[in-house]
């Protein structure tokens, strides 16, 4: 019954997502409509609640056996509690009865979003670009044709984009273009449909019970 | 030779130091780049362009800090172009962390439209001209519920304000009142906008992406399910472009003046590209050589 519940459950919410989009009578799409609008919507507030208890229990564990980075932890944990009072009883921006600006000094949530989020993320982001031009120059050789034609389209795509391309000559946006339109997408588009044809297949599996995995434990 | 060799084996800390010269330096001194408007773009302005009067333009905001510099340009310009053209906007994201950053947009461009504004007929008012739905979980529960009502999937605004209550979605009911949706993401939603709203409902479609991520939407674009794209800063520059070419707007263009910075760390890859391969072609040669 363990393993059976949940499989039928999984049956039983398959069917009923692929149906709405054969079945567009009325009564059938308002049901639908409840069961996503409703239904859905509750299931989920309980995951994100369930997702929130289950980080601070990992990141509790991971302090407790001291596992590696373990002090990190801390700063998550912190600034989950810290964030976590400033919302909830200061608002978003600061529209609750929390004060959120104290001697000149804002802190509410879109404040703190705006400048710690914010420039924390852009900055991890913009180190790529550092990485990815040192890759480039020790990685990207021409070591046979395919790799010289991988070479060369790159260059074109690089340049096309700039401003500078139309002054180098007036068709090499038009050219950088149509390697994004034809050549691209016709790899792209094949890629697509195996993709397309693996997920169908694996989510029948999933539905009709065959693929398991999912449950976790032994099969 | 020895040139050669030594500069198709410099040390890591010297490729960043020259990168992050060349990017700096042109945004030490901001100027305007003038680019040339590529189809993509010019139909994603067309399509926000010519939305009936009895429709409105859904935004979803969906790009992330890390993404904001390239994606937040798209954001401004399309708000811009809507508000000029007093087309009715409603914005929303799919997730919780891009709201703050829709917010930020949206504050932008209304206080530089009632800065200038010189009467309430002129202001751009809350309600009256645009919504800001806010955020609504799971990101199906949007993608499909919006087809069948509006106000049901987000009964109440980012604000808290019952949605049915503000003037101008009195008349906004589902889909079929939306001229397009354009989704401004870093990842995949304005795919989910076609797999989903698009496929069931037929709302239009607009997407804006990263440059990093432009070849995965191409072929959306090219059978018509986009009914327009935005590439990267370059496509954001492009979008620039004709909102001050046609409708006269000269606010601060802040992916052409990124363009700068962009021209100089592309040719600047290029050179370390080209430098590392010369290396690599004599060291290949000499090495046939010797054997």
């Amino acid at each position: 019954m363990k393993r059976r519940f949940p499989l039928l459950l999984v049956l039983i919410f398959g069917i009923l997502g692929i149906v709405p989009y054969y079945i567009p009578h009325a009564t059938y799409q308002n049901f639908d409509n409840a069961m996503r609008n409703d239904f859905l919507r509750i299931l989920s507030a309980f995951a994100i609640i369930l997702g929130l208890v289950s980080l601070m229990r990992v990141h509790q564990d991971k302090i407790k056996r001291k596992r590696e980075n373990w002090q990190y932890s801390y700063v998550l944990i912190i600034g989950f509690v810290i964030s976590g009072i400033i919302g909830l009883l200061g608002g978003v921006e600061g529209e609750l009865f929390l004060p959120t600006k104290i001697a000149g000094i804002q802190f509410d949530i879109q404040t703190l979003y705006l400048n710690i989020i914010v420039p924390l993320g852009s900055t991890m982001f913009a180190l790529l670009a550092f990485f990815m031009a040192s890759a480039a120059y020790r990685a990207f050789r021409a070591r046979s044709i395919e790799s010289s034609l991988l070479l060369a389209a790159s260059f074109v795509i690089m340049i096309g984009v700039l401003p500078l391309a139309d002054r180098i000559s007036t068709h090499l946006p038009s050219f950088a273009q149509w390697i994004m339109d034809i050549p691209n997408v016709a790899a792209k588009r094949g890629i697509t449909f195996g993709i397309a044809l693996g997920g169908i297949a694996t989510s029948l599996k999933i539905i009709l019970g065959i693929e398991r995995s999912w449950l976790g434990g032994k099969e | 030779m020895k040139i050669i060799e030594y500069l198709s084996t410099l040390d890591r800390r010297i490729v960043y130091l020259v990168l992050a010269t060349a990017v700096m330096l042109p945004l030490v001194i901001p100027s305007v780049q003038k680019v040339r408007v590529m189809t993509p773009v010019a139909k994603l302005f067309n399509a926000v362009d010519t939305i009936p009067n009895d429709k409105i333009l859904i935004v979803n905001i969906d790009y992330d800090p890390q993404t904001l510099p390239e994606m937040e340009p798209m954001g401004v310009a399309v708000l811009r172009h809507a508000f000029e053209r007093r087309i009715k906007v409603a914005v929303l994201s799919l997730y919780v962390q891009p709201l703050g950053l829709a917010k930020k947009a949206l504050d932008q461009v209304t206080e530089e439209f009632n800065q200038r504004a010189n009467s309430v007929a002129d202001s751009i008012i809350y309600g009256r001209d645009y919504v800001f739905l806010g955020w609504q979980p799971p990101p199906i529960v949007p993608l499909l519920g919006m087809g069948i009502s509006i106000s049901n999937v987000y009964t109440r605004d980012y604000y808290g304000y019952r949605t049915d209550s503000l003037p101008m979605m009195r008349r906004i009911k589902n889909f079929n009142d939306v001229g397009i949706l354009v989704s401004l993401s870093g990842a995949t939603a304005p795919l989910w906008w076609i797999a989903y709203s698009q496929t069931r409902f037929g709302v239009a479609v607009g997407a804006g992406v990263t440059a990093v991520s432009a070849s995965e939407f191409y072929q959306y674009y090219q059978t018509g399910q986009f009914s327009g794209l935005m590439i990267g800063m370059k496509g954001a520059a492009e979008y620039e472009e004709l909102v001050e070419s046609r409708l006269q707007l000269r606010d601060r263009r802040r992916a052409s003046e990124a363009l700068g910075s962009l021209t100089a760390a592309h040719l600047t890859m290029i050179v370390f590209i080209i430098i590392g391969n010369v290396g690599f072609l004599i060291r290949r040669r000499r090495d046939r050589r010797s054997q």
